[in-house]
Formats: C-alpha cells, structure tokens, sequence
C-alpha cells in the first residue's frame, strides 16, 4: 500500500515536473510570438478605448487582457505573468474540484488549452479581432475556479445566491459564468430552488442584450468572451478548439474529476496535454523569423536584419523587402542579394488566412523606401481591422515625423507614451538614405496598391532621378522585375553614378544575362570578371543538360539550388517573385 | 464596536476619499511669477465667445511642460471660483452653469496659474465671453477614423452641448452578418427636428433608412433612370422631400501631396425623393458637368447647389486623375415651386471659380441672408483639402458681399462641412486644425455679420480631444434627440 503511495506520487510529481518543462520549453520557444502579440495588439489610452471594450459582455476582462498584452514587450515577463495565472489555476482548480491524489493531475488539462491557445494562432496575430485575448481567458478562467472554490466553501442554502451571482456576472465574465454555473450543477445536484438559477442563468444573454447590450446583435451578447475568430475574410473554427475542450474538460472534472484517482492518470494526462499542445501549436521556423526580422527592421536595426535572414533560406515576400532594405542600409544590395536567396516562398499557412505582405510588413518597407503617404495609407487599413496596436502607432508616428506633421505626431506619441514602458519614446531619426530616397518619389495619384509589387515597380523606375542610393534600388528592382528594358536604362544612371565604384557581382550576372538573351535592347558595353562570364556560361550547360533529361523544372530548381542558387541566373529561371 | 459598527465606519472612510477624490477646489498659489501673456490652454478657450447653455469649457495645460494647473474663474457679479486638478480644469456642469447664467451678455475672466519646475506661473488673465443666444441642445456626427478603403466600426452619435452626454444612433454591426458591418452616413434631419430624418446604410441588406412622422422604413432610391441610388442629402424644411445628389464617386492617393487622399466624382445628378409616395424625379442630370451637394433655403422656395465649371476643351477626354486639379464648382440654385414640386432655371449664385477656386457644401442661413459653404482651390470633397476654408456671403444682393471669417478659418488646416444652428446664431465646421488628420467640431458665434473665434466642442475631460482616434464627420445641429433606439433602428433591416 505505501509503496502503491509511493509510486502515484513519484508519477504524479514526475508527470507534472515533465509538463513544466514542456510548458517552460513552449513559451521559451514563443518569445517572438509574444512580441509580435503585444506589437500587434491595441491597448489605448484613455476613456474612448475603455467604452468601446466596455459596449460589450466579457469587456472588463478584454481590458484587463489588452493592458496586459502589453507586458509581452519583454517576452519573458509576460511568459512569467501567464505562468503564475496557470499556476494559480492549477492549485485553486485542485481545490474547487475538490482533487486528491493523482487526480490533482488533472488540472493540466484545463491549463494545457489555455497554454495551446496562445501558441496556435500562426497568421492570425496579424489580423485578430479578438482584443486582449493573450490573457483574458487565462484570467476569466482563473476567476471562476476560484469562485468554485469559494462557492464549495459556503453553506449549501447559499448556492441559489450563486446562482443570481452567476448571472449578475455576465456582463464581467461572459462564456465563464456559463461555465461556472454548469459547475455548479455538477458539482452538487440542484435543488428546485436552485433550479431557478440555472433557468435564470439560461437566459442570461437574452435578458442583458434587453438591458445593458441593445446596441449589439444578440449573437455577440450571447457566449460574451467566446473566441471568435471571424473576418469579413476568414473565419477560423480551428482555433476555437482549446476553449470548447476547455468548456468540456472543466465540466468532466466538476462532474467526477475526483473520482479519476487512478495511477495512471498523471502519466496519461500529462502526455495527452503534451501531445495536445505539440500538435496544437504554429510551428515554423519562417515564421519566427518573419517576426524577428520585422522586429529589428522597426528598430532600423538593419544589421540583425541581414543576420536573421542570412540564416533561413525560405525567405517570405516580406522577408525579401526587408532583406533588401537592410541591405540596402549595410550596403552590399547588389553584391549579396541574391546570394541570400531573392526567391520568394508562400507562408506556411495551413488555416488560408489573408495574410501576406501587407499585413506583415508593408508599412514599414513603404516608409523605408520614402513612401510615407502610402505608409500612412497602409497602417490605417491594417489598423481598421486588428486595431491601433503599438505597431502602428510607431509606424504612423514615424511617418508623422517625416512629413513633418508635428501636431499629429505629438497626437500618436502622447499614445505611445501612455503604454508600458514606452515613457521616453520617441521616433528614430529620419536616417540620411530615407531623406535621399524621398527625392525620387514621384507625386502622382494611385489606385488600391497594397502588395510588394507596386513598390517593386515604382522603385525600378528610379533611373531618371540623380541619387546615387536611388539608382542603384532601380537597378536592383528591374533585375527584380526581369525588366531588361529598365535594366539598360538603370545601367546607364548606375554607371554614370558610381563612376569610381566596382561593377557588382549581380548586375555583372545580370549585364551579361542580358547582353546574351536581350540582343535587341540598347545596350552598353561594360568590362565583366572572366570568372562571372564562365560561370555563366557553365550555369546554361548544366541547366539545359538537366531540363533535357526530363527531369520537372520545380525538380531542377532543387538540384540546381546548392550550386546556383547565390546567382540572379537562377533567380530569373527558377524564382517565384516575378513582377 | 460590533461588526456592523466597523463596517459602517470603513464604508465612511471610502465615501468620504472618493468624495474628496472628485471634488477638488484648490486654493491659488501664495506666490507666483507673472507672465505676461495668456496661458497656452488646451482647447484654446481664450477670448471666445460662448453660448449661454454650452457645456464647461473644461481645459488644461500641457502635460510636458506643466505639473500643476489652476484656474480661477469670476463671473460679473464678483464671485469666484478656483479649480483644478494635475494638469486639467475640469468644472463641474451646475457650477458652471450657474456662473452661465448669470453672466448672459457678458463674460466670464479666468485666471490661469501654472505650476513649472516647482514654480507657480500667473498667466494674464483671459476672458470667456458669454452670448445671450443659446446653441441648440444637441448635435450628431459620425466618428469615423480618418481611413481610406477598409473601415472598422463606425457609429453615428448624438451629443448634448448642453452637457457631455454622448448616446449612439447607430452602428455598423447592429444590423449586420458580415464581420465587415455596413458603412453607415449622411445622417439628417429636417429643419433640425428627428421626427424626420434619415441616413444611409451601404453594403449587406443596405439602404436608405427614413423616419417619417416617427415611423421607420428602409428604401431603395435607385432608379432606372439614376446614376445610383441617393447621396448627400437634403431634406426640404417643411415637406415631405428630400432633395439627393446621385454621384458615381472614385477614391484615389496622393504619392506625396500631403493631401494624401483625393475624392471625385466622374457622373453626379441631383434628385428629388418624394418620402410619402416613393417616388423619385430627376432635378437636373446635365450630360456634361457634375452637381452636387443640394441645400434647400429656409423656406423651401429655393435648391441651392454646386455645378461644376466645364473642363478647357483639350482635358474633356482625358482621364481625371490628370484633370482633377482643373475641376472646379460654382454654386447655383433654381427656385421651387412646392404645389408643382417643378424647378426654375438655373440661376449662378456664387462664381468661385472665376477667383481659381472650388465651392462645396453650401448651408443657407436660417433668415435666409446669407450662405456658407467650404472653399478650397478645386474639387468638392474638402475635408482632404488643406487650403480648405469656410466662406459666408450675403444673399440677396446683387454683388454678394463676403463676410470676414479669419477668426473662425484655420491657417494650412482644411475647414469644411459648415451649418448653421437653429437660430443662426452658431456655426458649426468639421476641421482637421488640431493635426491636419482628425476632424473635430469647431463653434463660433454670429452676430449681425461677425463670427467670432471658433472653439472646439468642449469634453468633460480635455485630454479626450487628443485620445479619440476617430474623425467627428458631418455634425448636425439637432433641436432635440433621436428618441429612436438602436435596436428599433436594426429592425428595419431583414434578419
């Protein structure tokens, strides 16, 4: 018998030791994530944000989780925030179900949803209407198991207050006090008085949309706080699984949670949240970086910029526009661009969200290549949707700042400033290429221009302006755009420019690629390294003996990769970012 | 001391700091440097004119600069009143109503003392004139971010100047499936009263939404015969009418130009919707040249409107993204006659482009002398316009005479959408003055044909001017509130 003891203990501490660490290990490897959530969630100062969160059930908690949301601006401290609300849940969920023994690892289960849904939502943080929601079920949730705990310890005549506490407490905790009434029932079977309750509470959502919410549609009064993963795009159900697995969990454990004291429940628990949680979660390495490198390119840390993407090779449109903006700061944008891979891969996007370069990045490459009324543009159609998170009110302020709009400045900076830890924030300096660049950007007026292309083709027409940092971003972009009539005409200002400058690596690939298959184009006759010229010749050999033996050109471009894939050559064969 | 007797002491002590927390009359500095100017106060409230039942003019000192400010405010009769908490003045409504209302035809002086590195500024006193003529009690607007193509959620409010009770008309979700929501706008009334009224519902199961004598509907005002359905509206002041714009409108972007975004229309007709019968005429469609933007005369005798000028002979063909900056209106109007509900002959009223500029958005005042509208150097759509101000010219006369609005314009900032309130006492603009992007409601008295200083609509806490991320767009002065709910509003809208 004590060794029985012995062993369910040795189990049930082992088991959760394991799923510490394993929750350790997931936040640690989200860091990024979290960044990204509090850089792309809005918290606002003042009472016009409080009313618009308050205007709707479960709104209290919203904000509670959107202030915060704001500590994820140190990963780390935010992790450690989440980490004491589940460990809180942890032991006051052990005493609200009442949990002996082996039991008590259980309450993994509940926390492992909460730990799943903040990890999984991949594209989604760039587009999430759901305001506060890194920490707003964690805390909703904490709330109602310690109100079970509480409500366990009061006199069995006081449940029927419980009940109409419940109910009362709609507005504040939504879905949770739902789910605390189910509890409830569960726990104790209820009296007919009590059944008043439970009546009262079925109709919860039906008698405060009539009293407090008749300027909302009932189906968002109803399950207040609930998830709701829904664009006028996308919608996701997936997403909203944690929190139906946690409904159903806390429900199981209220109705016979006590009775699973079997041995191998902390060993099968603590794999089933593993294994939950793994499969649950957004994993991709793209996408971290993806998040890294925007991080830095707002910090115009160009350096770490080229870092991060010098060590994937699966580079994201976005990552490209970054890449080709810090080199463009580094310098080496035309010796080591395409050496870092310019070939463009589709997100890792299992859901089909609407996600791409606009939501990502675009107002930054815009205000970084001096298209700062585009920027503008940009940051307020992403902001119509995901709200003004820090993201882009920086971004709108840094633009502010460039056009000189010093009254509207100080409006996004009194914001900013108003957050955690942004008390001395102040726009970077508008850095000396940015004030060059802002020269060459013609006025004209434009369409819906919303992806990377439009930049593409607007910065590839630079050739006319006499910037030396222009001439060389068109020469680039109409090498990018496989253009080999912006291509001469670039050449020529590029050459004329740089008169005392060496003649780069990819515009020699690309002058002799052109010189080769664009005989008609006026050319110009240019001196090219002898081992530019043979590698090139040997890169036509090996791709046409390929393509002959019937190999499939997406299988050649993998073959032809490690040897050629530092080449425009192969950029302009096998690349995905035609423009 | 029992339980309860403990319980009824903590309960005290918590009343008495909240109360003390909310009511803060501090005393003026013992010591002060003078200064010899006026307080930099945010809104600016130095010198304006006031109606006599506005809301407190709540304001305060920057927050960067200042630690402390006080206020101390004298009505004619000599008695004074101190406030201020932190940085902000905030007075309570019956204080300052009473101080109001006995200060009718005169003014109100307020000092102003500013606490800076620990030491007390005494800025040059300032004063507060208050007008005899009341504003009217409420006013709507929609509040909107200054966005281009997607929009987030937009709700149409009504606001008491009187105090700063702010109660949504509608949303844009209330009646809606789609996540997207509806854009909703052009709220208005007839003759100020919400008994009649309407506004636009665009997208998912959208339409033109009327109250008729109370009695709500949903209506189609596209016809066969129509560039679209209605526009900008105009209810006719004692009829069952309202007069539309119908326009085909594009959108596009400045590059640079710090204008940034460019309204336009390529087809616009006027109207007239018949509310009782459904019907809709045709006021004018020339082929040609654009009108928009109809306003009825107080008596409902007269269409006033805005035309555009034709394009030289060699832009007609040309695409308008080239010609935009030539498109220019005048204002015009054609007399009405009720009982045959026909129209006159067009009659110019207002030649602005003659002077290489642009009219929109004409209101006539409620005596019928005189008529605003915004005036910038081309197109019709204002608000985007940074050379945008407002105009007031007599009517008439045979040479319309133009009134001095510098204390009402802004300088480099747009000024637009204008209307006049009730009594024609007030004008109300949208202007982007504050930062150039976000529209706030500027007031500013009239009186036999002076303007006064405009003033921006007071809030209860001042700092609210600058943390609202939204544009106050289209304000209407209102004699009384919609009485209709939300909800009841949804209901016309198929489920």
């Amino acid at each position: 018998m004590i060794q029985k003891g012995k062993v369910s203990s040795t189990l049930l501490n082992g088991s959760l030791m394991a799923f510490i660490l394993f929750v350790a290990y997931i936040l640690h490897f989200n860091q990024e994530v979290f960044y990204t959530a509090y850089d792309r969630s809005e918290f606002l100062y003042g009472s016009s944000f409080f009313h618009i969160l308050f205007s709707r059930p479960f709104s209290l908690i919203e904000y509670i989780g959107s202030w915060l949301t704001q500590l994820f601006y140190y990963p780390a401290l935010g992790s450690v925030v989440l980490l004491v609300i589940w460990t809180f849940i942890f032991f006051a969920g052990i005493n609200a179900f009442k949990l002996h023994g082996t039991a008590k690892a259980l309450m993994m289960l509940p926390v492992s949803c909460l730990l799943s849904s903040v990890v999984d939502l991949g594209y989604w943080i760039y587009i999430s209407p759901v305001r506060g929601y890194w920490f707003s079920q964690s805390i909703a949730y904490l709330i109602i198991m310690l109100l079970l705990w509480i409500a366990r310890n009061t006199p069995r005549k006081c449940h029927l207050l419980w009940y109409v506490f419940a109910f009362c407490s709609y507005p504040i905790l939504g879905w949770f006090a739902i789910l605390f009434v189910l509890c409830l029932i569960f726990i104790g079977k209820p009296s007919w008085r009590e059944n008043i309750g439970v009546v009262l509470i079925l109709f919860a959502a039906r008698i405060w949309h009539i009293l407090l919410y008749s300027n909302l549609k009932f189906v968002d009064v109803s399950l207040g706080g609930f998830p709701c993963f829904e664009t006028s795009l996308d919608s996701s159900t997936r997403l909203t699984i944690p929190f139906v697995i946690l409904g159903v969990v806390t429900v199981v454990l209220a109705f016979c949670g006590r009775y699973l004291t079997k041995i191998i429940v902390p060993l099968a628990c603590s794999v089933a949240c593993i294994l939950f949680t793994w499969l649950f979660m957004f994993n991709d390495k793209t996408y971290i970086d993806e998040m890294r490198m925007v991080r830095y390119a707002e910090q115009d840390n160009w350096k770490e910029v080229v870092e991060v993407a010098s060590k994937n090779k699966r580079h994201t449109a976005s990552m490209i526009m970054l890449k080709n903006i810090a080199l463009m700061n580094e310098g080496g944008l035309l010796e080591r661009s395409f050496s870092m891979g310019s070939v463009a891969y589709p997100i890792y996007n299992p859901d089909s969200v609407h996600v791409d370069f606009l939501e990502i990045a675009s107002p930054i490459v815009c205000y970084n290549y001096g298209m700062f009324n585009e920027s503008i543009r940009l940051n307020f159609e992403n902001a119509m949707q995901s709200g003004f998170s820090p993201f882009h009110l920086k971004s709108l302020a840094r633009c502010s700042y460039a056009c000189g709009e010093d009254n509207l400045l100080n409006r996004y900076v009194s914001h900013i400033r108003h957050l955690l830890f942004h008390e001395d924030w102040q726009p970077y300096p508008i850095s000396d290429n940015l004030k060059e660049l802002v020269q060459c950007y013609p006025e004209e007026l434009i369409g819906v221009e919303n992806s990377d292309k439009y930049i593409v083709n607007n910065v590839s027409m630079w050739y006319e302006s006499d910037s030396k940092l222009a001439s060389e971003q068109a020469l680039y972009y109409s090498m990018i755009r496989c253009d080999s009539g912006r291509f001469w005409a670039s050449l020529r200002k590029y050459v004329k420019l740089h008169q005392d400058a060496s003649f780069p690596k990819h515009a020699q690939e690309a002058y002799i690629l052109y010189m080769d298959k664009s005989p008609e184009e006026k050319r110009m006759m240019l001196p090219v390294e002898e081992s530019v010229y043979v590698r090139y010749q040997q890169f036509w050999k090996v791709l046409e003996k390929r393509v002959k033996s019937g190999v499939k050109l997406g299988d050649v471009k993998e073959q032809m990769h490690e040897e050629w894939g530092d080449t425009y050559w192969y950029y302009i064969i096998f690349g995905t970012m035609k423009y | 001391m029992n339980r309860y007797s403990q319980l009824s002491v903590l309960f005290s002590a918590v009343a008495v700091m909240l109360l003390s927390s909310c009511v803060h009359n501090p005393d003026v500095p013992v010591s002060s440097t003078e200064v010899q100017n006026t307080p930099d106060i945010f809104p600016d409230y130095c010198d304006v004119t006031v109606p006599c039942n506005i809301a407190p003019l709540n304001f305060m000192l920057s927050s960067e600069v200042y630690s402390a400010c006080v206020a101390r405010v004298s009505t004619p009769g000599g008695e004074q009143r101190i406030y201020g908490k932190g940085v902000k003045v905030q007075i309570p409504e019956e204080e300052w109503h009473s101080m109001l209302e006995v200060s009718k035809g005169k003014s109100l002086r307020v000092e102003v003392w500013g606490e800076k590195d620990g030491l007390w500024l005494a800025f040059s006193p300032f004063e507060i004139h208050v007008a005899e003529e009341p504003i009217d009690e409420y006013l709507s607007y929609r509040l909107i971010e200054p966005s281009y193509i997607v929009y987030g959620y937009m709700e149409i409010d009504q606001r008491n100047l009187t105090s700063f009770e702010e109660r949504q008309v509608f949303n844009n979700k209330v009646a809606c499936d789609s996540p997207k929501g509806q854009c909703i706008n052009c709220h208005s009334y007839q003759n100020y009263k919400t008994d009649n009224m309407m506004f636009h519902a665009r997208g998912t199961a959208g339409g033109t939404i009327i109250v008729n004598d109370g009695k709500l509907k949903k209506v189609d005002l596209k016809r066969d015969y129509t560039i679209s359905s209605g526009v900008y509206p105009a209810w006719h002041p004692t009829a069952k009418l309202i007069a539309f714009s119908t326009n085909k409108t594009a959108q596009v972007f400045h590059t640079v130009n710090p204008n940034k975004t460019e309204v336009f229309d390529s087809a616009s007709d006027l109207i007239l919707y018949d509310v009782e019968t459904d019907c809709v005429s045709v006021i004018c469609s020339d082929q040609e040249l654009l009108e928009v933007y109809p306003t009825w005369s107080p008596d409902g005798k007269s269409l006033y409107y805005c035309k555009s000028v034709p394009l030289p002979e060699d832009m007609r063909d040309k695409d308008i993204r080239t010609t935009f900056q030539k498109l220019q209106y005048n204002l015009f109007r054609r007399s009405f006659d009720l009982a045959t509900r026909s129209f006159g002959e067009e009659e110019l009223v207002y030649d602005a482009a003659m002077a290489n500029k642009s009219v929109s958005l004409p209101r006539v005042s409620p005596d019928g002398s005189y008529i605003l509208f915004a005036e910038g150097q081309y197109g019709c759509f204002h608000i985007w316009h940074h050379d945008a101000d407002i105009v007031c010219i007599t009517l008439g006369e045979e040479m319309p005479l133009r009134l001095d609005l510098s204390k009402m314009n802004s300088a480099g900032f747009s000024d637009s959408y204008p209307s006049w309130s009730s009594n024609g006492h007030w004008i109300m603009v949208a202007s982007r003055r504050d930062d150039g992007n976000y529209s706030r409601v500027y007031l500013s008295h009239f009186k036999n044909g002076k303007v006064g200083k405009a003033f921006l609509l007071p809030q209860e806490d001042p700092e609210h001017n600058i943390y609202r991320l939204k544009s106050y767009n289209r304000p209407e002065f209102m004699v009384e509130p919609v009485e209709i709910s939300v909800n009841e509003f949804s209901k016309v809208f198929p489920k």
